[in-house]
């Protein structure tokens, strides 16, 4: 179904009624399963992911294989590494994750490209010199996608790689950002569009962007559609300060589960730590 | 599938032994028909058709969504058009919907599933097996298949989609079952609007939807089945086998059953009485414990006595083929006995048993 854009322009509000600088509603929990060493849950929106962290561990036999044969791809770039450890991604895209029922293979292309995006940006993040001889699984579900696909796993990886307790330079945040008309129309005058949904992602040209914390470092770009290079500065502008955004929310989440768990009890308060709480 | 449970031959033997007492004693203190708790929501994805997660005690988590989709069925004939409005006059004879609920035909392979375990491939053969297990346990009774059926010509296709969210700690079977047995509880599909064998046409009101799988009414029927995993270790039969368990485990079995509603009288207050569990499936399943390395007597290890020098391979050899020690691990090899079959059935199939215990916990979890 073709998004009609037209209207944009006129109340300069979006399909969602969103204007063009509205994130979608971000929820996120930490920590949702027991049993793995980190493990996350983020809504973008409509979409849904889940993210499991194992490791630092030994690698596992199976999974050195594959990393090496190319099957996994995410793991070939860390697959023999002896003296840090090697980050390997997996994301499982569920059949019912659309809207219309698609199953997608492990082996698809688009699946390949986000496991070794992340990988890399995660790589160039977490202190993997730390532990040599280990690997990292990261483990990405998709329960339901609405846009931003990218964007949403890269944040929950994020946060479950913070409550595995990986050690890591800052947040990796990231976004998407596009334009309000198409490639095709020319418009000189479109205006930037801060995270899209899927509608706006199939009718508009978008890219996500990742940073690193509230710097302005990108840690990964990625923009598959066409464009108009006049128009990319403006839309990197709005996303890099969706991610500084993002950053917040997820900071906010992240420092209402440490106070939940000293208040608790789980973990023990020290100096250090009651400064922040007192914030 | 299950992961190699790294314990030494000395404590696989020890907790062979210990589970093998009469009653046995289980490593987290469990009587030997004592499930784990778990905890359990149904609902969760507003995109799909019906949807559910399940957290096991030991931490394992499975997601299950249910998709539905609208399929014209193919004629096995052949689009014979005379045969066809034959078939429309015999039926509008006849008059009643009697003769339609006889002429449904229901196909097995209606039903879709598939299982995703994160690390592993997906044509990984033990994922197809556990696959094809779930899917043969819930079209055994027959019933989904028939539940799928619109009309004559068109019918419901209906994924599931399994997905293991932790890794693989244990063998994953029973939570994967509970999981799509809740899953399958909480599935609704469009209401019918249009009758016969026209085009289908839907209610589009969701609050209208009804269950596939009814709760109340005059529609309540059967239940999904599900599959439980049965061990035996020596002489004990255990139910919901830890990881530990399962690694010493003489023989695993799947055991999958279904429950039938009696119809209940007119007028009658009973309430919870009409449970009927029949046996529709029943897989030996090959446990981790086959794949163990055998342990060496304190009398033939010469590590211990430091006598001769026999090479490590010789010794091994013998081991393997000495009549088994008290005490010392091997392997357990052959079949399952019929007394232990006979058995399991016995416990799983009792009035008041296991399997009604689980199903109670199954219906006290609220469909949202």
């Amino acid at each position: 179904m073709p998004l009609d854009t037209s209207t944009y322009s006129l109340a300069l509000l979006r399909i969602d009624g969103r204007r063009w600088n509205d994130l979608r509603r971000l929820h996120a929990q930490i920590h949702t399963q027991e049993a793995a060493d980190g493990s996350s849950y983020l809504e973008m929106g409509h979409t849904k992911v889940m993210c499991v962290v194992t490791g630092p561990a030994e690698p596992q036999a199976g999974q050195q294989k594959r990393g090496t044969a190319g099957g996994g791809g995410a793991g070939a770039l860390g697959g023999g590494q002896k003296d840090a450890a090697s980050i390997v991604v997996n994301v499982v895209v569920a059949g019912f994750s659309s809207v219309d029922r698609k199953r997608r293979g492990r082996n698809d292309r688009r699946i390949q490209e986000m496991e070794i995006t992340i990988q890399k940006a995660l790589a160039a993040n977490l202190h993997t010199h730390l532990f040599p001889h280990s690997t990292i699984t990261v483990s990405l579900h998709v329960l339901s996608q609405d846009g931003s696909l990218l964007a949403a796993l890269i944040n929950a990886t994020t946060l479950a790689l913070i409550d595995a307790g990986i050690p890591m330079t800052d947040y990796i945040t990231a976004c998407t950002a596009g334009s309000t008309s198409s490639y095709a129309a020319g418009d000189d005058s479109a205006d930037p569009l801060l995270d899209l949904n899927t509608q706006e992602e199939q009718e508009l040209p978008f890219l996500t962007v990742a940073t690193l914390g509230d710097s302005d470092k990108v840690a990964a770009l990625v923009c598959e559609s066409r464009v108009q290079v006049s128009r990319l500065e403006g839309m990197l502008v709005v996303g890099v300060d969706g991610c500084r955004q993002v950053r917040r929310l997820l900071d906010g989440i992240v420092r209402a589960k440490g106070s939940k768990m000293i208040k608790e009890g789980v973990v023990q308060r020290s100096d250090l730590m009651a400064v922040s709480l007192e914030e | 599938m299950a992961q190699q449970t790294l314990l030494s031959p000395a404590e696989l033997a020890y907790l062979h032994s210990s589970l093998s007492l009469s009653p046995p004693i289980r490593p987290d203190g469990r009587t030997s028909k004592q499930f784990r708790p778990l905890t359990a929501e149904t609902g969760i994805l507003p995109g799909t058709n019906g949807s559910a997660r399940v957290c096991l005690a030991d931490g394992t988590e499975a997601i299950v969504g249910v998709k539905a989709e609208i399929e014209k069925t193919a004629d096995p004939l052949g689009d014979d058009g005379e045969r066809y409005r034959e078939y429309v006059k015999s039926a509008s004879g006849v008059g009643g919907g009697d003769a339609d609920e006889d002429r449904r035909e229901a196909r097995g392979e209606w039903l879709e599933m598939t299982v995703e375990i994160p690390g592993l491939r997906d044509d990984d053969a033990g994922t197809v097996f556990l696959a094809e297990l779930l899917r043969e346990a819930l079209l055994a009774d027959g019933e989904l298949a028939r539940k799928l059926w619109i009309n004559r010509r068109f019918h419901w296709r209906l994924y599931l989609d399994i997905l293991l969210i932790s890794p693989p700690l244990s063998y994953p079977l029973p939570l994967l079952s509970l999981t799509t047995h809740l899953a399958l509880l909480a599935t609704r599909l469009p209401r019918l609007k249009s009758e016969g064998d026209e085009d289908p046409m839907f209610d589009d009101d969701w609050e209208a939807a009804p269950f596939l799988y009814p709760r109340q009414g005059a529609a309540a029927g059967s239940r999904p089945s599900i599959t439980l995993l049965v061990v035996a270790v020596g002489d004990s039969i255990l139910f919901d086998p830890s990881k530990e368990e399962l690694a010493v485990a003489d023989s695993a079995l799947a055991v999958s059953l279904c429950e039938v509603r009696r119809e209940r009288g007119q007028g009658s207050m009973e309430v919870d009485s009409g449970r009927e569990l029949r046996l529709v499936a029943m897989r030996t399943i090959d446990p981790p414990s086959r794949l163990t390395p055998p342990g060496v007597p304190s009398t033939a290890n010469l590590a211990a006595s430091g006598t001769a020098d026999v090479p490590l391979q010789q010794k091994q050899q013998q081991t393997a083929d000495e009549a088994p020690q008290e005490g010392v691990w091997k392997a357990p090899l052959g079949g399952t006995p019929f007394a232990v079959l006979d058995s399991i059935i016995q416990a799983v199939l009792e009035k008041g048993g296991v399997a009604d215990e689980v199903l109670d916990g199954l219906e006290g979890v609220d469909l949202t």
